[in-house]
């Protein structure tokens, strides 16, 4: 029996679905062209002066050093660690899923401070390499492992029975299958380090993004750190239009959705202890590190500076409500932006819709604090309402991880069985009518993957909230970062405990719901 | 219920022609099976009735209404009140079964309406399923809600397309029966479309053959079989023995002797066609020689030679419990008149 693929060539992209992913495509790049915008305002000469300062080709070098060296690094272990959970007879599988996950949600600075508190070496460029790579291989474990799912087992009895072995059939037969899902994974991967600025605020290591900062607060020269992000913008659009060129019209995951037989998992037999001890390492590194030094902190809160401590936590409550609140509000942006660009890259093909649904990873042409500067200045010049004001902050969350939850939507969109719609819509319901009753309960899951993602993401986030939160509030980050820069931690870490508590319920849920879709199939 | 009519219909993907000169008519509260080989254009024809897309030239009609017309209006799929069975179901896995019933009545009555339990009723399901999800069915009770949710809007025609997929033989047999009397109580207009000859000649009023696009032949499932258009169409609807012979006045003369030809304008050379069953081994006749034989429980196909020079390989079925063994020298004889063809 043949299966309808749910992309459409020939289908024509409804003129109210093209027109609202079009105004996305426009919000999400809005700091991109403003950025530009600034950049030509100091005139050339301060561009031509940016872009020849000695140190700028260094950073430059500096900063995609680090993206080659941690991305793949972040593939291995993402693809490892899927593979092992998903096809696997591991012992205790939903657990070690849960602290694959977990590093993602760990906010970025608080595990930049504990590393830097474990001395010299890590402060410098491996430091920084295995941060990035530690907190960021979970982006590339979930595409993996939610394609592996989507496999068909049929495929692989095939090679089996065709006399390959297990690591054979892996690399012959199941990596290729990978290719689309790795791809994007890494993209994401090699993009953030691009412009991660976060990771590396308590190291010594200079990136472009540290450079471009040491611009705006030291030269206090907004156009010379446009200028500078110019190379920024323009490797990320190398990197967009590369991944499209060798992902190229490969969709292997689509072809055998639908009813699919539970597939078989290997023994590890005598690999079991060199396993579970690598994902151990894996997880004592990216989870244990910061935990580890939280503990620390507390602990020297206690014998040191308990008057301190206590003091600050006052500031506790009123940070995390800011926090939750900028959280859900961004989160919720962030999927109405989201959802109309994945159904788009779901159902439709063409260049049209290549260029809409890449327009949203422009997010990732800068550094954070970059996009926040020009947001920042946007709205002092033209629109004046809302500048300093917490709404455009909630904007500036919501467009900086757009991406993510395009990512979260798609990768359930992508599994519900074209026919149900069709059904729906021979049965009375418009395209709308469809979209609500049938397409958005099925990929609910999905929904809410991309809600707690961007919900953590901004929990995690410091740079944008330096520049843009009004000056009457506080978030755990920034109170973090406040306080971890006078004499000891303690006072920071009863920011630190509420933001890993809820990276953890973060990382819960997000392992429970990524790429999951309500099929017929469930038990 | 309503009649289908579809006239003139064409559609190409880029350059690709998938559907041209498209002519059919279902008459209201009939079944016809659209019969075709994977590729032929069956799914393009069927999304084309429902509004999925639209024609690049012709017109449908369901009744009086012209629902898609090249180059004029086109009704949106939802406001065309057509029943549609996907394959495999594809019940809503977030609903239950009264409530993947209740889907298409309008919104008043998707609670408690007395047409969801009717719906399940025509199906042959008791109230039982009711409060059940869709994964707590068999793969053939998935088919019969999917019958019942189409049928439940009392839709003006019912598409139904390759609904037995993926089902074992008796199941099938059993679904099949169910989704006919349904259609039948409920006096519906349908089309089904299939690859499965038995499928559609078993279930259609009309069958109509789809090849590369094109409709070549629409009739009975009886003249279908006994009197296909060309010698393709008889070999795709089922085994054909074709042999050389000369036509004149009703009458063809070939290897296996006289015999009476249903197209009698044929004059000269032509080429028979016969159906297996129409050649029994018997005490008469002419002689052949049993090559080997395929058994199939109540029918055994018996491959043989003719016993002269040519040695012209035929089919024969056979009914028998005994059937006689390779290297039998045996006698065969034609009941029934034949078809024939101009020579290609």
């Amino acid at each position: 029996m043949r299966r309808r693929s749910l992309t459409n060539p020939f289908s024509t992209i409804p003129l109210e679905l093209l027109a609202v992913c079009i105004v996305v495509a426009i919000l999400v790049a809005l700091p991109v062209g403003i950025t530009v915008v600034q950049a030509f305002q100091g005139g050339i000469s301060a561009i031509r002066d940016a872009l020849s300062a000695s140190s700028s080709s260094t950073l430059l070098v500096h900063t995609v050093l680090l993206a080659a060296a941690a991305t793949p690094v972040a593939g291995v272990i993402g693809v490892a660690g899927a593979w092992f959970v998903e096809r696997t007879k591991l012992p205790f599988r939903q657990v070690w899923a849960l602290l694959l996950v977990a590093p993602l949600t760990v906010p970025l600075f608080v595990t930049s401070y504990a590393w830097a508190t474990l001395g010299q070496p890590l402060q410098g460029f491996w430091g920084a390499a295995g941060i990035v790579a530690f907190s960021y291989y979970p982006i590339i474990y979930l595409l993996v492992a939610v394609a592996l799912r989507g496999l068909d087992p049929a495929l692989e009895e095939t090679a089996r029975a065709l006399g390959l072995n297990a690591r054979q059939t892996f690399f012959r037969v199941v990596l290729p299958q990978l290719r689309p899902a790795l791809l994007g994974g890494l993209l994401l991967v090699a993009l953030d380090a691009l412009v991660e600025f976060d990771a590396f605020v308590a190291l010594k290591f200079q990136t472009f993004s540290s450079d471009i900062y040491a611009q705006y607060r030291l030269g206090f020269s907004i156009s010379g750190a446009a200028a500078l992000s110019f190379f920024s913008i323009l490797i990320c659009l190398v990197f967009l239009f590369g991944e499209a060129r060798l992902r190229g019209n490969a969709n292997y995951t689509r072809v055998s959705q639908g009813a699919r037989r539970a597939t078989t998992r290997y023994e590890l037999g005598k690999w079991l202890i060199p396993v579970m001890a690598g994902l151990g390492a894996v997880i004592a590194v990216s989870v244990g590190i910061p935990i580890a030094m939280l503990i620390k902190w507390f602990s020297e809160s206690t014998s040191a500076g308990v008057s301190m401590a206590a003091a600050n936590t006052k500031y506790l409550f009123p940070a995390s409500v800011t926090s939750i609140g900028l959280g859900l509000g961004a989160a919720l942006v962030a999927i109405l932006f989201a959802f109309p660009i994945a159904i788009l890259a779901v159902k439709h093909k063409g260049p049209v819709v290549t260029i809409l649904e890449r327009a949203t990873y422009l997010s990732f042409a800068l550094p954070d604090l970059v996009a926040a500067i020009a947001l920042s200045y946007a709205a002092s010049h033209w629109v004046p309402s809302v500048y300093g004001s917490f709404g455009l902050l909630v904007f500036a969350e919501a467009i900086l991880f757009t991406p993510f939850a395009v990512v979260a939507i798609r990768a359930t969109l992508g599994q519900i069985e074209p026919a149900l719609e069709d059904s729906a819509r021979a049965l009375g319901s418009s395209s709308l009518r469809a979209l609500w009753r049938v397409t958005m309960p099925l990929a609910r899951p999905g929904f809410v993957a991309a809600a707690v993602l961007v919900f953590a993401f901004v929990l995690g986030d410091l740079s944008t909230a330096q520049v843009l939160l009004p000056l009457n509030l506080y978030t755990l980050g920034t109170e973090f970062q406040a306080n971890s820069s006078t004499v000891a931690f303690a006072a920071a870490a009863p920011f630190a405990a509420v933001l890993i508590v809820l990276a953890m319920a973060a990382a819960y849920v997000l392992m429970s719901r990524f790429g999951k879709v309500r099929s017929v199939g469930d038990g | 219920m309503a009649e289908l009519r579809c006239a003139g219909l064409a559609k190409s993907y880029g350059t690709r022609l998938v559907l041209s000169d498209l002519d059919l008519v279902v008459p209201a509260g009939t079944l016809t099976a659209i019969l075709g080989a994977s590729g032929s254009g069956k799914t393009t024809l069927l999304r084309l009735i429902i509004g999925f897309i639209t024609p690049d030239e012709g017109t449908i009609m369901l009744g009086d209404n012209v629902v898609a017309n090249a180059g004029g209006a086109n009704v949106a799929p939802d406001k065309r009140s057509i029943g549609y069975v996907a394959q495999e179901g594809a019940l809503f896995p977030h609903l239950t079964v009264a409530e993947n019933v209740a889907f298409g009545l309008p919104r008043a009555e998707r609670k408690s309406s007395a047409r969801i339990g009717e719906a399940l009723d025509l199906v042959g399901l008791s109230q039982e399923y009711a409060g059940r999800s869709p994964h707590e069915l068999s793969g053939g009770e998935q088919r019969r809600v999917a019958l019942a949710r189409a049928l439940a809007p009392r839709p003006r025609i019912v598409l139904l397309d390759e609904p037995f997929s993926g089902l074992d033989a008796s199941l099938r047999t059993e679904t099949r029966e169910a989704v006919v009397n349904a259609l039948a109580l409920e006096g519906t207009t349908a089309v089904l479309v299939t690859h499965d000859q038995a499928e559609a000649l078993s279930m259609g009023r009309e069958v109509a053959l789809l090849r590369a696009g094109r409709l070549v032949q629409t009739a009975t499932p009886t003249s279908l079989y006994r009197d296909p258009v060309d010698l393709d169409v008889a070999h795709f609807i089922g085994e054909a023995v074709v042999l050389p012979g000369t036509a004149s006045a009703g009458v063809v003369e070939c290897a296996l002797g006289r015999l009476d030809v249903r197209t009698p304008n044929l004059e000269g050379a032509v080429q028979v066609m016969i159906r297996p069953e129409q050649i029994q081994l018997t005490t008469g006749g002419v002689r052949a020689e049993v090559v080997d034989h395929v058994y199939y429980g109540p029918e055994t196909i018996v491959r043989l030679v003719l016993a002269d020079d040519s040695r012209t390989p035929i089919l024969a079925k056979s009914f028998a419990q005994d059937v006689p063994a390779a290297g039998e020298i045996v006698n065969v004889a034609v009941t029934g008149p034949v078809a024939a063809y101009p020579p290609q």
